[in-house]
């Protein structure tokens, strides 16, 4: 259960992760 | 009949099961379907599918692919208020797939449209398959995560359709990603990427399906007991789907609904060439890109930080708050713009469009408490019908007010004056609206004479 738990929250919070850190990127122009 | 492994019967948790498996089952989803926040990226390169450098004569025109989203969004309101009965009565595990074949076929169908250069078909795959696959996998969870967190109903959906805005960046630089990677002196590798999608969307959405349980019917929390002395607009009683939309809270709450995301909407269409535009010189093209981006972030956080801060403050005051600092932010943002401040104008936004986002993550927890758990997401399926009308009323007040004051010789840095007035005043009916809210009327409570009800078919 513990492992499908750590799998499954993973499998989410990895690519949104991705989405988040490249829009941060996009943002700090506004800035720049 | 034989029962299969999507059917409801099939997906009850076992006794001891995590509750806290089901939300990445449902950002599973949701993180897909809110891809269609980001089908921008897609219209410029669709508008240079023959001419691949350039747009020819003969290429699709901006206009023609813009009608894509929009029937998209329609679809989204229709298909969740046609099939919200037929999702609550075959559970999440049917309707997530469902809404991942449609969802992942319609990218496929696209990509055929473009592949024959036939807009119909992108029409019909992203617009109408799509959107169907949009609206039946937006509402597929809602119940279930409302039935797993009696306790806490608007972190649950809150966490959920956080999704949904966080979808658009994920799909944003994984879509300029996959264009970059398939392009080629020939194609603008708009079709390559379309295929991709399709497949990528479908397999990871099949993870919300296989991961997607109900509780039991008698399952509550371990040491959670149902409070006696609930707040005056949270209710024990149910009200059925068609008895819910007779009622005037049902309407009451779609006129918030619909008032909330229109002033948010437009906004989210127009934010680049706003912001350009009243900063004159001073914002470029990229640094706008960066704007929206910032505003795709704070409509994401806030769908999970108002909606949990919704469990705490009751959903009646929440809206009070968006609604009354929606409206002094919009009243302020054109005396920001006179000012010249970047920073204020962009936290103005900033703020409006968490808001933005935490009106939709707070309005199932604001339904279950009006017309309790029993057909919660067939009702939301119903109330979404605001989103549809919102999503063609928003980007048409922004545009064509705007246009009008340019027409008559107003400044493009003052044009956005008057609509951010116009929005103020779509709030303060959002709040009365919200205001006007009353416990639902006994005479439309469910009694229960026989078995537990199933949304009629």
């Amino acid at each position: 259960m513990k492992f499908r738990f750590f799998v499954l929250w993973a499998a989410v919070l990895i690519p949104l992760g991705w989405g988040v850190m490249k829009t941060l990127q996009n943002a700090l122009k506004l800035f720049n | 009949m034989s029962s299969s492994f999507l059917d409801r019967e099939n997906t009850i948790a076992p006794p001891g099961y995590n509750r806290f498996l089901f939300p990445p089952a449902a950002l599973a989803v949701h993180l897909c379907i809110g891809q269609a926040y980001a089908f921008s990226t897609f219209n410029l390169p669709l508008t240079k599918l023959l001419g691949v450098t350039h747009s020819t004569p003969v290429d699709w025109k901006l206009t023609d692919v813009g009608w894509t989203f929009s029937i998209a969004i329609v679809l989204l309101g229709l298909s969740a208020a046609v099939f919200g009965t037929w999702v609550e009565r075959v559970g999440p595990r049917k309707s997530m797939f469902t809404s991942a074949l449609c969802f992942g076929s319609g990218f496929i169908i696209s990509a055929v449209g473009i592949h024959f250069h036939e807009i119909w078909l992108l029409y019909l795959g992203y617009g109408v398959l799509g959107g169907c696959g949009l609206g039946i996998g937006y509402i597929s969870p809602v119940s279930t995560l409302i039935k797993w967190f009696p306790d806490r109903p608007g972190m649950a959906t809150g966490m959920a359709i956080m999704g949904f805005g966080g979808g658009a960046l994920i799909a944003a630089p994984l879509s300029i990603l996959l264009m970059d990677h398939f392009k080629s002196p020939t194609s603008t590798g708009v079709l390559e990427t379309f295929v991709t999608m399709g497949v990528i969307y479908f397999m990871f959405m099949m993870i919300g399906v296989l991961s997607a349980r109900v509780p039991a019917e008698d399952w509550k929390p371990a040491g959670w007991v149902e409070s006696e002395h609930r707040r005056p607009l949270v209710t024990n009683a149910n009200v059925t789907v068609d008895m819910a939309w007779r009622t005037p809270q049902f309407w009451l709450l779609w006129g918030v609904l619909c008032m909330n995301v229109t002033a948010g909407i437009g906004v989210l269409g127009q934010a680049s060439p706003m912001i350009q535009e009243i900063f004159s010189g001073k914002v470029t093209p990229s640094a706008a890109a960066g704007f929206v981006g910032l505003l795709s972030l704070f409509n994401m956080g806030g769908r999970i930080i108002w909606a949990s801060a919704s469990d705490y403050l009751g959903r009646r005051y929440t809206y009070m708050v968006f609604f009354l600092l929606g409206i002094a932010l919009y009243s302020l943002v054109p005396w920001f713009g006179h000012l010249g401040s970047r920073a204020l104008f962009v936290a103005a936004f900033a703020v409006i469009l968490s808001m933005y986002g935490g009106g939709f993550a707070t309005i199932p927890a604001y339904l279950r408490d009006m017309f309790g758990t029993m057909n919660v997401g067939a009702i939301h399926g119903r109330l979404l019908t605001a989103w549809s009308v919102a999503g063609v009323l928003g980007p048409v007040l922004v545009n064509y007010i705007r246009q009008f004051q340019i027409d008559h010789g107003v400044p493009k840095a003052q044009a956005y004056s008057i609509t951010m007035y116009i929005m103020c005043a779509l709030l303060l009916v959002g709040f009365l609206c919200n205001f006007a809210m009353r416990p639902v009327d006994d005479k439309f409570h469910y009694r229960a004479l026989g078995p537990a009800p199933v949304p009629a078919k």
